[in-house]
């Protein structure tokens, strides 16, 4: 934990070199791409990103937003919901591309903060969250930080006792023998192995498994939990926490 | 989803409206001072006087569209945020917090009941004046009597699926 001096704009040159020390020990190295057509926003949005430690670009428009992330992917994008050339959910199309996914995270910066209709666009198209213009800027730089968080995947190769899970190959191997295991319960025992001993609840598991499909997630969860334990064919490795979720729990 | 906005003219909006135009003319008149003055403007003030003015117009926006915002107050932090998160993706404005802070007006509370131990009289009268939508990890016959005491306008039983709280929420926005 790093903390953000409050409401401090006089005498920043000092405050930024400090905070860009705290930010250097937080491990804050994250590129953000800026989109929004009024370059005072894009700026500003810009600057204060860069104080908390993060390298941005600025895009001026959805053209140049998908140029841009085409040529070089950010690890977030900051998106202005609207701009004359495209509005967000388009961007979001485009970004797409016949993938299921958008590749990282997309925050959709929006003036409205009442337009049900636009967000649910948002959710199908893949937009990571949504922050109406003028919020403070500890929450936007917080939501960053969600944001950032739900795309981090950690090491390349787990260990835990017998179990071996490979994240780059997709394989999982409990002493030498490899798991047959479907994509979707291999990423929940990745989740769950990751963090060891605590009760990671469904919810969570849901946003990092399952990406932001809610629909139908309870039974989804435990069939993706049923089908890793038949595969495990020891019990204990997953623990069930009632009422909250899973434990990954090593067993000698 | 969102429920219907309404159309009907709402009293709240004109007083909304009022406020704002009072505060940004006070923020014009601080700022057309510090000119003919050639001084600095004294920036804590008109800071404040814009966290207020967008507050206004928080409100106005509420009153336009008969709609409020959602605060997830959760002892897990991260729960609270993810859920929060989640109802953003489903229009709602939800911001989200580990412990509970004054409420604003139309601002629909989700308490996780785990955290009504900690809390005295005063910020308990709070939570049952707001009629809160209450989340629980517990089934037992007690905290369905604790959340009754709270006047609990839903009780909902973790793991809560974003749309059943999404719905829960939207019926509570309709009683009003």
């Amino acid at each position: 934990m790093w903390f953000w001096p409050h409401q401090r704009f006089s005498s920043c040159s000092r405050n930024a070199e400090l905070l860009i020390i705290a930010a250097g020990i937080g491990g804050v190295t994250a590129k953000l791409l800026v989109v929004d057509d009024e370059p005072r926003t894009a700026e500003l949005t810009a600057a204060l990103l860069r104080r908390a430690g993060y390298t941005v670009e600025v895009a001026a428009s959805g053209t140049e937003a998908v140029a841009r992330a085409r040529s070089s992917a950010p690890d977030l994008m900051l998106l202005d919901y609207e701009m004359p050339d495209m509005q967000a959910p388009e961007v979001l199309d485009e970004l797409r591309s016949g993938a299921d996914r958008v590749a990282f995270p997309v925050i959709i910066f929006t003036g409205a903060r009442h337009s049900p209709s636009d967000q649910v666009i948002g959710i199908e198209r893949g937009a990571t969250d949504y922050i109406v213009k003028g919020t403070d800027r500890q929450v936007l730089l917080a939501r960053v930080r969600g944001a950032l968080r739900e795309r981090a995947t950690g090491d390349r190769v787990l260990v835990r006792g017998r179990l071996r899970i490979d994240i780059g190959k997709g394989q999982a191997f409990l002493a030498s023998k490899e798991l047959k295991l479907e994509r979707r319960p291999l990423l929940m025992l990745q989740v769950l192995a990751a963090r060891e001993g605590e009760a990671v609840t469904r919810a969570e598991l849901l946003e990092h498994v399952w990406g932001s499909t809610f629909k139908g997630f309870e039974h989804s969860v435990e069939q993706a939990a049923y089908e890793l334990r038949r595969a495990l064919k020891e019990p204990g490795w997953i623990e069930t926490v009632r009422g909250i979720g899973y434990r990954f729990v090593t067993q000698p | 989803m969102a429920s219907d906005t309404g159309s009907s003219p709402n009293p709240e909006l004109p007083a909304a409206l009022h406020r704002l135009r009072s505060t940004l003319a006070r923020l014009k008149a601080e700022l057309e001072l510090a000119e003919t003055d050639g001084a600095v403007p004294p920036t804590m003030r008109l800071l404040e006087d814009v966290r207020e003015a967008l507050a206004h117009l928080g409100a106005a926006e509420d009153a336009s569209q008969r709609r409020g915002s959602v605060l997830v107050v959760d002892d897990d932090a991260r729960l609270a945020e993810i859920t929060a998160r989640g109802l953003r993706r489903l229009g709602f404005d939800a911001d989200a917090s580990s412990s509970l802070r004054n409420l604003r007006a139309r601002e629909v509370l989700i308490f996780d009941l785990s955290l009504l131990e900690a809390l005295d009289a005063a910020a308990r009268q709070d939570i049952r004046a707001s009629r809160p939508i209450v989340v629980t990890g517990a089934t037992d016959a007690g905290s369905r009597a604790l959340a009754a005491s709270l006047d609990a306008s839903d009780y909902l039983v973790k793991p809560i699926e974003l749309e059943e709280l999404a719905a829960a929420i939207n019926r509570r926005l309709a009683e009003e």
